[in-house]
């Protein structure tokens, strides 16, 4: 009986007895929201173009399925064996980072040199280097021998994070640097980091912020799309029109939106970068409130069933990993949707799973992969 | 671990207030203000372009015309177009044009339209330049010549006053709700018919709804309602009639003006500076032929007037040609009123269709000595009928019985009795607008006890303070159509129609109905004559035409102006009129109703300062009526100086 209570035992702790159904749900609904919404914003320019409209969609789909093949791989090894080559993952992901801005290797677009484009294909690093980060910072701060990091501790996380921090933000891509930045306060924060060391953070992080504005390190144009969101009046005519756009958009969905394909914004190409960044405009007119609150309530499902699993985690490696996963989830989600609306300023971060790019997805993917990970061995 | 569980309860607030702003703001935009968003992307991403709809035509009773459309080719210029050199293009073609460049800016420059509309800056150009610049479209990018409708008046001014003007809608008339489908470069209806039945003949605009990307081009054609063209009216006008009616005036006022009246005051040339004449269908109500002196010509407004051709239509000094003094202006109407007044009287009491009266070249109301009322005669006539007092046009016979109304209202002031002579002429449609379909027609004036008032009050200078009550003399003078009194010819023939037909007074119309483009009737205009509404009977009405039969017959007042008329072949009843108006000369009148027996036109002739009935008004009505009739007298006959 014994033997047969035990292989029971055995098999209920097996992982895949443990895949979190919600959170898989979540991010399918996500992804086909993202992809619905892309062929509405890009089929009636792209058939003007003379070219197959569904271009951008079949792309994004080839997208998800390499991102669902990742998320089943990284689900089955165990997320241990992450913890264990972190740090050659954090080096490699930096080293991309550097490469990404050898001129000839990396590919350059609006003035900004951000990806490796091969065979129609664009990789972009900074992607990845989300990941690697959090997995550099779970890896090492679940190391520590103290119940708290110390100030040490926090300076050496530090240091280690404005590696990859400056590589992004001399790309320039200050989007990414601020979910960068989310991701080390997040895990700082569940880490257990003392609140004056935190305060003392923020202080410098002002500081340095200030200096970079002085020293005339972020241009003009940056410095207008981050404030132009405080002052629409006296911000330039380019900045203000794809905010007001965005705007119009959400307004005239109204409660119930236009209906899928019928948002006149939405197809008549006024809302810039609207598959990428601006995706969410796309929700909000065709869907109308009712629409983008369910996407929202999506969002706030993911970040839960994330926050759950940091919380169910059996070590500080998983916590810290999930934790790492739904601050960077958090803060795109809020950036992202936080610019539609126009409460946040304008950067360059797309909405996880919804947005149109390659390698947001892969990343998105391997992010869920490793919150599946760590809830499907949970069990000590 | 407890504390990264406590942690995280931090990491989940804040992710909590997170979604709390962004599900606010979404509320804020999607559910509380989106009406103004879709009424911005609605601005900003569909375009109309109208298709202007054919102004309908107008034809006379026989279905000729009298307004069409031509095309007229004008240049148009889009701004946005425009070459890389938009100042040198706009140079060249004012040098093409013959235009100066500052004009044509003007009109590109016009913040009514946008960019991206053409904008015409010529009209009726010159075919050659039509060719011109198509030959060197390459040079003038985003200028074309297209045709455009205009009005065309075959047959040159006849019956402007009637037929009216169209031109671009106007500062007044844009802000008008009634014009607030209209566009800034519409044409409207300014005066005559185009004004009065502007909406039937507008038809409705064609719209194209585009629907333009951001970069303002055409996505596709999102809907086109094609233009519905106006409804032409048919009038009741015919052209023959009218023809004839507006040489009559013409040639009348041209010999009145030869003639030397001796019984003006101070003796002089006549004047004529004006008339008008009304040819009139007693049984419909429908105008015939309705002409004004001096007249305009209608094809000045197909281009805007230029300065001086405006002082021409409404400078004082060369007679206000654009006013129709059918029915714009009122007159006194003198004697022409005492049928009415005989028809008053023979009602009330006061005047016996089988008596007798006296008929002395004086008048005196008893009891004020110091008033004397003229007879137009120095002559005393004797003992005369109310037929004779009608046919010679005896005053003094009519002041006797504006004096007895004077006398009823004296008796009765706050009852019924009052206003018996008022009550009877408004009876007959005087001092109300007929309601002709023709706009700015006025009302003329009945007055009575409470308007004298009224009057005075207003203005105390113009009334000797013991005048300012109702007098003997108002009545008095009212009996022989002076005084306050005042009508349009157009009430006049309106009222002479009511004698003619029976007692029914007539609404008049100059249209008589509307017709699609097919040419199928969509309206009938009605004359509502067939509703009998005076009180009086056939015997009353028969013994009043009677009467005024005699007026063109040897020792009436017109016999001289009808001398050598076949009346055997074509009776006819009228009566004379001259209203005096110092310090001007008098006004001529003449109505007549024909064939006596049973009327088919009432004609009423009116020539401002042209003397005696008999002198300038009833030598045209003859004019008219030998052209109607195909009579030949061998042109303008004089009429003597009988009132």
């Amino acid at each position: 009986m014994d033997l047969v209570a035990g292989r029971t035992f055995a098999s209920e702790r097996r992982p895949i007895r443990h895949l979190d159904p919600v959170l898989l749900i979540t991010t399918a609904a996500l992804s086909i929201v993202g992809i619905l919404s892309i062929y509405s914003s890009t089929h009636r320019g792209l058939e003007a173009l003379g070219e197959d409209p569904t271009i951008y969609v079949k792309k994004q789909v080839a997208a998800l399925i390499l991102g669902i093949l990742l998320l089943l791989v990284i689900a089955t090894v165990d997320y241990r064996f992450f913890k264990v080559y972190a740090g050659f993952i954090f080096v490699a992901t930096v080293l991309m980072l550097v490469l990404v801005r050898v001129p000839g290797i990396g590919s350059t677009a609006n003035g900004a040199q951000r990806w490796f484009q091969f065979a129609g294909f664009q990789l972009t690093p900074s992607e990845f280097a989300k990941i690697a980060l959090i997995l550099m910072l779970a890896a090492m701060l679940s190391e520590l021998r103290t119940s708290e990091p110390m100030l040490s501790d926090v300076l050496r996380i530090c240091i280690v994070s404005v590696i990859p921090m400056m590589l992004v933000f001399i790309q320039p891509d200050i989007g990414t640097t601020i979910v960068l930045v989310a991701i080390v306060v997040g895990i700082l924060v569940v880490a257990g980091t003392r609140s004056r060391h935190l305060l003392a953070l923020a202080l410098t992080s002002i500081v340095l912020v200030s200096l970079a504005f002085q020293l005339n390190v972020i241009q003009d144009y940056q410095i207008q799309r981050l404030t132009g969101f405080l002052d629409p009046q006296n911000s330039t005519d380019a900045t203000n029109y794809n905010r007001k756009q965005a705007e119009l958009a959400i307004g005239a969905g109204g409660l119930f939106g236009s209906g899928y394909l019928g948002g006149t914004q939405t197809n008549l190409d006024f809302v810039p970068e609207q598959h990428t960044d601006f995706i969410f405009t796309v929700v909000g007119e065709e869907f109308g409130f009712v629409g983008a609150a369910f996407v929202l309530m999506l969002f706030a499902t993911l970040i839960w069933r994330a926050i759950r699993i940091s919380y169910l985690s059996k070590d500080p490696f998983g916590t810290y990993v999930a934790a790492g996963v739904a601050s960077m989830l958090a803060i795109q989600m809020f950036v992202n949707v936080g610019m539609v609306l126009g409460i946040m300023p304008i950067t360059g971060i797309p909405l996880p799973f919804v947005s149109y790019g390659g390698s947001a997805m892969l990343a998105n993917f391997l992010a869920a992969g490793l919150l599946l990970n760590v809830h499907m061995r949970r069990f000590k | 671990m407890e504390r990264s569980t406590s942690r995280l309860k931090v990491l989940a607030i804040l992710v909590a207030f997170m979604f709390a702003a962004l599900t606010t703001r979404l509320w804020f935009l999607q559910v509380l203000a989106p009406a103004s968003a879709r009424e911005s992307i609605d601005r900003q991403s569909a375009r109309f372009v109208d298709k202007d709809a054919t102004r309908g035509r107008i034809y006379d009773d026989r279905h000729r015309p009298l307004v069409l459309n031509r095309i007229s080719l004008e240049v148009r210029v889009t701004k946005d177009q425009l070459g890389d050199d938009a100042e040198g293009e706009l140079l060249r073609l004012s040098d093409v044009l013959g235009i100066p460049v500052k004009e044509i800016r003007r009109g590109l420059d016009d913040k009514d339209y946008y960019d991206y509309q053409s904008k015409p800056v010529a009209y009726d150009v010159d075919k050659n330049i039509s060719f011109y610049l198509s030959e060197h479209e390459d040079e003038f990018p985003g200028v074309e010549v297209v045709p455009a409708a205009v009005r065309d008046y075959p047959n040159g001014t006849m019956a402007a006053h009637v037929l009216g003007v169209v031109g671009q809608i106007g500062a007044d008339e844009i802000v008008d709700k009634r014009y607030k489908d209209y566009g800034v470069n519409d044409l409207v209806g300014k005066t005559g018919l185009e004004k009065q039945y502007e909406r039937v003949l507008v038809g409705r605009k064609g719209r194209q709804k585009y629907l333009v990307n951001s970069n303002q081009e055409i996505v596709r054609v999102l809907g086109e309602e094609p233009a519905v063209p106006g409804s032409n009216l048919v009038l009741a006008l015919d052209l023959d009639t009218q023809r004839i009616a507006e040489q009559a005036l013409s040639d009348g006022i041209e010999h009145t003006r030869t003639l030397f009246d001796d019984t003006q005051d101070p003796p002089a040339y006549l004047k004529a500076n004006s008339g008008a004449v009304i040819v009139m269908d007693p049984t419909t109500g429908g105008i015939k032929a309705l002409a004004s002196w001096p007249t305009f010509d209608p094809s000045w407004f197909v281009r805007s007037p230029s300065k001086k051709q405006l002082e021409t239509l409404y400078g004082e000094h060369s007679g206000s040609p654009m006013l129709d003094r059918a029915t714009q202006l009122s007159f006194a109407p003198g004697s022409t009123f005492k049928p009415f007044i005989a028809l008053a009287a023979e009602q009330h009491g006061i005047a016996n269709f089988g008596s007798y009266y006296s008929c002395p070249p004086e008048y005196v109301y008893p009891g004020d000595t110091t008033t004397v009322f003229h007879n137009w005669t120095t002559a005393n006539l004797g003992t005369i009928s109310v037929d004779t007092a009608l046919k010679v046009s005896c005053d003094t016979v009519f002041y006797q019985f504006g004096a007895d109304f004077y006398d009823r209202y004296n008796a009765d002031q706050l009852g019924p009795d009052a206003t018996l002579l008022q009550d009877s002429l408004q009876q007959f449609g005087f001092g109300t607008a007929t309601k002709l379909d023709l706009p700015l027609e006025t009302s003329g004036l009945i007055p009575d006890p409470t308007w004298k008032e009224e009057f005075a009050i207003e203005h105390p200078d113009v009334l000797l303070p013991d005048e300012q009550s109702w007098l003997p003399g108002d009545d008095i003078q009212m009996a022989i159509g002076q005084g306050f009194v005042t009508v349009t010819p157009m009430q006049l023939a309106v009222a002479y129609s009511a004698i003619a037909n029976g007692g029914k007074l007539c609404r008049p119309h100059v249209v008589d109905h509307f017709e699609d483009p097919a040419g199928d009737t969509t309206h009938t205009v009605s004359g509502h004559c067939n509703k009998r509404t005076l009180p009086y009977s056939q015997a009353e009405l028969d013994y009043v035409m009677n009467a005024l039969t005699k007026v063109t017959q040897p020792g009436g007042t017109a016999s001289t102006a009808f001398a050598g008329f076949p009346l055997s072949e074509v009776p006819v009843a009228g009566k004379t009129g001259t209203a005096q108006r110092p310090p001007f000369q008098d006004t001529s009148w003449f109505a007549a109703m024909l064939p006596a027996g049973n009327p088919q036109y009432v004609i009423v002739a009116m020539v401002e300062q042209g003397g005696h009935g008999s002198t300038s008004a009833a030598p045209i009505v003859r004019q008219i009526i030998e052209g109607l009739y195909g009579i030949d007298s061998g042109g303008v006959v004089d009429g003597g100086s009988t009132d």
